[in-house]
């Protein structure tokens, strides 16, 4: 459905697609979009400062309702890459909002990246652009075998519960990676299209069922998942320390 | 944790990244411009609109006849408009859309307006919804930048325990409110609350410097705001730069103040709603006093389609008579963008007091600017032959307008010429020429004070600093052709006993709807001379082209009762707003 186009210093595109790896320190982010993007793996580990980004440009086939495939787009993706480390924090969840799909990542050799799953699904849905943004889970590392802390079915439990799509990436070998990225893209896609259908549901006729009727993609229809994020507690204290009093009291 | 770990280094890095962003942001910009004027042609062919009454069976897209029986056309769902078969285009095997609604949509998709609309349901009320993270972070940056060589180091409670994050992740909410609440006094180009910030610059540099170094910061920090990329010295740490950031996101989202509340502290909700709801307060309640030039109703959406702000003259009501003697009136309503978006008229309504005018007038205008623009919106008597008659004025800050409240607001207007005490009065009701200014006396230990320009004082009196500050003009704008203001000011603070100190401010470019920021200093002022003092300030123009910076207008502060005010409550600040001297007199100097 996608394949890679080299040009790309020019605005000769029809969309651009923002999506962001967030994901504990160390599980591969930076090297998982080196290998999408470059076709690359640096085995060497460079903590990211803060964020970063990379581009990729890639043809997209629509997919009509009668399953036939339809018009091409060149689509424009900006990878957001952001640090795992926690001093980093309120600079990359700061980013999220600017994100239109996600992958979320841990490291399938660390059962603390997987745990850490949890609060990275709550940062999400505190700081992205609505409450259930388009994710994809993403267990990295897979070509470790001998050291895996995580098991698949553990992974796929936890994403289910989540309804979102769960892959096995190796940055190293490749395997997977395109598969994920393109599976996040090709439901922001399809959210896009669904946000701008939604409004004519109150008509006589088609109330939302011509959403459904194109077939789900390789995965199942994520966009009709409960919201099974439970709400964040409110957190919030009254403030300790106040700007200072009005000026002219 | 210490976020002061982030040394210049990653600054730069980040910046670095986020300049990267920029140049993709201009070419998407670029881009979606195109598409919009695309769409603009798609919509101009197809002609009908709702303004006009078409027949019923004709298709509104190709205005081809429709039959009664068979191609009789269908409605389309995104416009309601009839549709033959031929002007249609499918979107799914059952459902379709007319050519225009089509083209719209997949603007819609294609330009990420989608993503706009989606997240502006999550947070309602941000002002700039086009902005991204790493553009608040880039312009923070630049403002930082020039703040931080004000205080030398970060202002102190940007160290308090709050952040620490043991508790795991979720607890970086209280982490974003906290910074929110400290830093809304620190964001400086946000106009609605820059007066705190005003606030907190004055009070460092009382503290720290000397009012000499002082007006040069002020300089340089207006000389260098125009184009100032990246300054070395003193600029932020990245730490600053998303707090900043985060905090300008928060203080927008929290005008809305709606279930996403979590983010706010009780604090700063308080502070921003008193802020907005004094402009509301200005915008819609109806001034107790009399001496109202009726009201005007105005509605103010921005199209970002076609990035302009479209601002509905609906109609005024109560108008004065233009020609009094006669009892006629023939009103029209001018439009200025101010400072500098152009200005626009509608047409003239002939004898009535009560026009309905329903014109849209458009200022094409990017949306981030004009968060710092004014509406002024003024209405005019038009007399034959005669020059036209001003009737009333109403300004409108665009900072703090939510343009997606569609709905049309009664605006009092303010009569043209008006006197008395400016005291209480929001930024919005406007009275003519005046300056308005608040003077705060403090009253410190003579250590402080530098010897050089201390006066003899008498008796042993205390010193202590004045510090005025100019917050704005009123009706500037109206005399004198719409335009940026680059104003300064000088002040002389003459004490009994022939002393006179003089101070100057910076150049300041600012318009007249929006919060100045004059600040003048005159430190070893003996306390017990206040009460026989006579500030005179003057307000200049340096318009770029002029060589010579143009007096606009003069004002004294020297009654008695005043300065005693300022005197018995030091160290606070106290508003005045000083009518200018006559006109007459301000020719003769």
């Amino acid at each position: 459905m996608f394949c890679a186009v080299s040009t790309m210093t020019d605005g000769d595109y029809d969309y651009l697609i923002k999506l962001l790896a967030l994901g504990d320190s160390g599980v591969g982010k930076t090297t998982f979009l080196y290998r999408y993007t470059d076709n690359k793996f640096n085995p060497k580990f460079i903590t990211t400062v803060g964020i970063d980004f990379r581009e990729k440009r890639v043809v997209y086939t629509a997919t009509n309702s009668n399953g036939t495939t339809g018009k091409t787009f060149k689509v424009h993706l900006q990878l957001w890459d952001t640090a795992g480390q926690e001093r980093f924090r309120s600079l990359t969840t700061a980013f999220f909002r600017d994100a239109m799909g996600f992958l979320l990542m841990f490291d399938l050799t660390s059962q603390q990246s997987f745990l850490n799953v949890r609060n990275w699904m709550s940062q999400l849905q505190a700081n992205a652009y609505c409450e259930n943004p388009d994710i994809v889970l993403v267990g990295n590392k897979a070509d470790l075998a001998d050291q895996r802390e995580v098991q698949e079915k553990q992974a796929k439990e936890l994403a289910d519960k989540y309804g979102i799509p769960y892959f096995e990436t190796s940055a190293a070998t490749g395997s997977e990676v395109d598969k994920a990225v393109i599976t996040l893209l090709d439901l922001v896609m399809k959210r896009m299209e669904q946000c701008v259908d939604k409004p004519t549901q109150d008509a006589p006729n088609g109330d939302g069922a011509s959403k459904l009727a194109a077939p789900p993609s390789n995965e199942k229809s994520v966009h009709a998942r409960p919201n099974l994020l439970p709400p964040l507690p409110n957190l919030t204290p009254p403030p300790t320390t106040l700007a200072g009093p009005p000026p002219h009291g | 944790m210490d976020l002061s770990v982030l040394e210049a280094l990653e600054r730069d890095k980040v910046l670095e990244v986020l300049q990267r962003d920029k140049v993709l942001r201009s070419l998407e910009e670029e881009r979606i411009r195109k598409m919009k004027s695309e769409l603009q042609e798609i919509r101009r062919k197809g002609a009908k609109s709702f303004a006009r009454q078409y027949s019923e069976r004709t298709c509104a897209r190709c205005q081809r006849p429709l039959g009664k029986l068979w191609n009789c056309g269908a409605t389309c769902r995104g416009c309601s408009h009839r549709i033959c078969s031929r002007c249609r285009v499918a979107i799914t095997a059952r459902d379709w859309k007319c050519t225009v609604c089509h083209a719209y949509r997949d603007v819609k998709i294609k330009s990420g307006e989608w993503f706009l609309e989606e997240r502006a349901k999550k947070y309602p009320g941000v002002s700039d919804r086009h902005e991204t993270t790493g553009e608040r972070i880039l312009k923070s940056y630049r403002s930082l930048s020039n703040i931080a060589i004000v205080p030398p180091t970060p202002p102190p409670f940007t160290q308090t325990p709050s952040f620490n994050r043991s508790g795991g992740l979720q607890t970086s909410r209280p982490f974003t409110k906290s910074m929110e609440n400290l830093f809304v006094s620190l964001t400086s180009h946000m106009k609605k609350i820059s007066k705190s910030q005003n606030d907190v610059n004055a009070e460092q540099t009382l503290l720290t410097t000397d009012s000499c170094s002082y007006r040069k910061e002020r300089r340089s920090q207006s000389d260098t705001a125009i184009n100032c990329p990246f300054e070395v010295g003193g600029a932020p740490s990245l730490s600053e730069l998303v707090r900043q950031a985060r905090a300008q996101e928060g203080a927008e989202s929290s005008q809305a103040c709606t279930d996403d509340d979590t983010y706010q502290g009780a604090e700063l909700q308080l502070e921003k709603r008193g802020s907005v709801g004094s402009i509301g307060a200005g915008l819609g309640g109806h001034d107790p006093n009399s001496s109202r030039a009726g009201d005007i109703e105005l509605a103010l959406g921005y199209s970002g389609r076609t990035s302009c702000l479209e601002v509905s003259v609906r109609a005024c009501r109560n108008l004065p008579y233009g020609d009094a003697k006669r009892k006629k009136c023939h009103p029209c309503v001018k439009l200025h963008l101010l400072p500098d978006g152009g200005k626009q008229k509608t047409a003239v309504k002939r004898n009535t007091t009560d026009p309905v005018f329903k014109e849209t007038l458009e200022f094409k205008m990017e949306r981030p600017l004009l968060a710092s623009r004014t509406l002024q919106a003024s209405v005019w008597h038009s007399g034959t032959l005669k020059r036209k008659v001003f009737l009333g004025e109403a300004l409108v800050p665009l900072g703090g307008w939510d343009f997606e409240e569609d709905s049309a607001r009664w605006l009092p207007l303010c009569p043209p010429a008006q006197t008395g005490d400016l005291q209480g009065r929001g930024p919005v009701e406007q009275q003519s020429r005046t300056l308005q200014i608040k003077v705060r006396f403090s009253s410190s230990p003579p250590a402080v004070q530098e010897p050089r320009a201390a006066p003899p004082s008498r008796g042993g009196s205390l010193v202590g600093q004045l510090a005025v500050q100019v917050t704005g003009a009123t009706n500037m704008a109206v005399d004198k052709s719409p335009g940026a203001v680059h104003s300064s000011v000088k002040g002389v603070l003459a004490l009994p006993g022939g002393v006179q100190l003089a101070q100057e401010s910076g150049v300041q470019s600012l318009s007249s709807g929006s919060p100045w920021d004059h600040s003048l200093v005159f430190s070893a002022v003996p306390t017990a001379g206040l009460q026989g003092a006579c500030l005179q300030l003057s307000l200049y123009d340096h318009t770029p082209l002029g060589l010579k910076p143009r007096l606009l207008g003069r004002s004294t502060l020297e009654e008695g009762l005043s300065w005693q005010r300022v005197q018995q409550t030091p160290n606070t600040w106290h508003d005045f707003g000083l009518p200018f001297l006559a006109s007459d007199a301000v020719q003769r100097t």
